[in-house]
């Protein structure tokens, strides 16, 4: 029988390789990856071995994969997955690594990043809307748009703070190790500076809601998505079973 | 277009090896065989360069019959291009030899 389980990630941005190490450590206990899955990994039980993990990103035209996935082959790295731009290759231990130079890994991360930065910009103009409606509504409609905007802020900051992470990798890359720091500092610094604005723009009770919402959600979210796919998995996994 | 770009190393061994048409692959395998195994170019940095050659004219897709071995060739610009650079390496090169000699002396 198939037997399988589901990795959550830590976010791609801010660990790839600790990812491709853990990935690694659990082929050894007979743990292989073989898919993607919303923000992590499906593993699945077979025989022990080693191998490693390498990651690219880039968006394929049709009628490229096949030239670009030859290529890996050729070089000793099997395909295991693709989602959204995202690409896993596995590989011998020795083999060497799917980048060998700093001008394309950095250009790695820039590709990866620039994508998410355009739709960060896009989202802060819609949050800034909901919460220039939400100022102005009332009533039902001032909660709708109120909660929106809460839910749209949380998001463009967690596009943004990965977007900036990549940004990140491609600095530390060049050498560029301070820029790289200050990258990974940027949300908290935006974050302390929001809340300042906020506690002295609107009153200091609505403040500590909206930044009481803010906190909860942050925290929530990633439980409940947690909670979600962990569940939906045992579940089909159960379904599964049955049908045989 | 600026001429006077300066090549990065792995842009140039591609290059180099682009003046006949050749596959992904077989632009590696030539790489690694004339360095002996010294120079290898990982299968994304050599898909990340073909790309940006050909935005750039340098090179240009020669025969795409077969979808898994695309073959690319300099273009006359490419050419060019390559041969400034080979002019440049030469004069480091030269600056290097002419230095050892030098102290042998």
């Amino acid at each position: 029988m198939r037997q399988t389980k589901y990795m959550m990630s830590d976010g791609l941005a801010f660990s790839e390789e600790k990812d491709m190490e853990k990935l690694r450590r659990l082929s050894l206990k007979g743990w292989h990856v073989c898919d993607f899955k919303f923000m992590g990994y499906i593993l699945e039980k077979g025989e022990s071995s080693d191998y490693i993990y390498n990651l690219d990103y880039r968006s394929l035209e049709e009628g490229e994969e096949e030239e670009y996935f030859d290529l890996f082959l050729s070089s000793g790295w099997s395909h295991v997955a693709s989602e959204a731009g995202i690409h896993l290759f596995r590989a011998e231990p020795g083999t060497k690594s799917i980048y060998s130079d700093l001008d394309t890994t950095a250009e790695k991360y820039k590709s990866s990043s620039d994508p998410m930065i355009k739709m960060a910009i896009s989202l802060f103009f819609i949050t800034a809307l909901l919460w220039g409606g939400a100022i102005m509504s009332s009533g039902v409609l001032h909660s709708i748009l109120f909660t929106a905007a809460v839910i749209f802020s949380v998001l463009v900051a967690i596009i943004a703070w990965t977007a900036i992470a990549q940004y990140s990798n491609k600095w530390k890359t060049e050498g560029k190790h301070r820029l790289a720091s200050l990258g990974k500092m940027t949300l908290p610094l935006l974050l302390l500076i929001a809340v300042i604005i906020m506690f002295f723009v609107i009153e200091t009770g609505y403040a500590i809601r909206i930044l009481a919402s803010m906190i909860i959600g942050g925290i929530a979210l990633p439980i409940i998505i947690r909670g979600i796919i962990s569940l939906h998995h045992i579940i089909s996994k159960k379904t599964e079973e049955n049908k045989r | 277009m600026k001429k006077s770009e300066h090549l990065t190393d792995s842009m140039f061994y591609i290059m180099a090896a682009l003046t006949k048409p050749r596959h992904g692959y077989a632009i590696m395998s030539l790489i690694e065989e004339t360095t002996g195994g010294i120079i290898s170019i990982g299968p994304a940095s050599m898909y990340t360069i073909i790309k940006k050659l050909l935005t750039q004219e340098w090179i240009y897709l020669h025969d795409g019959s077969d979808s898994r071995r695309k073959t690319y060739l300099l273009t006359e610009n490419g050419r060019e291009v390559l041969a400034e650079d080979v002019k440049l390496r030469k004069q480091m090169i030269q600056l290097a030899e002419t230095g050892l000699k030098e102290v042998e002396e």
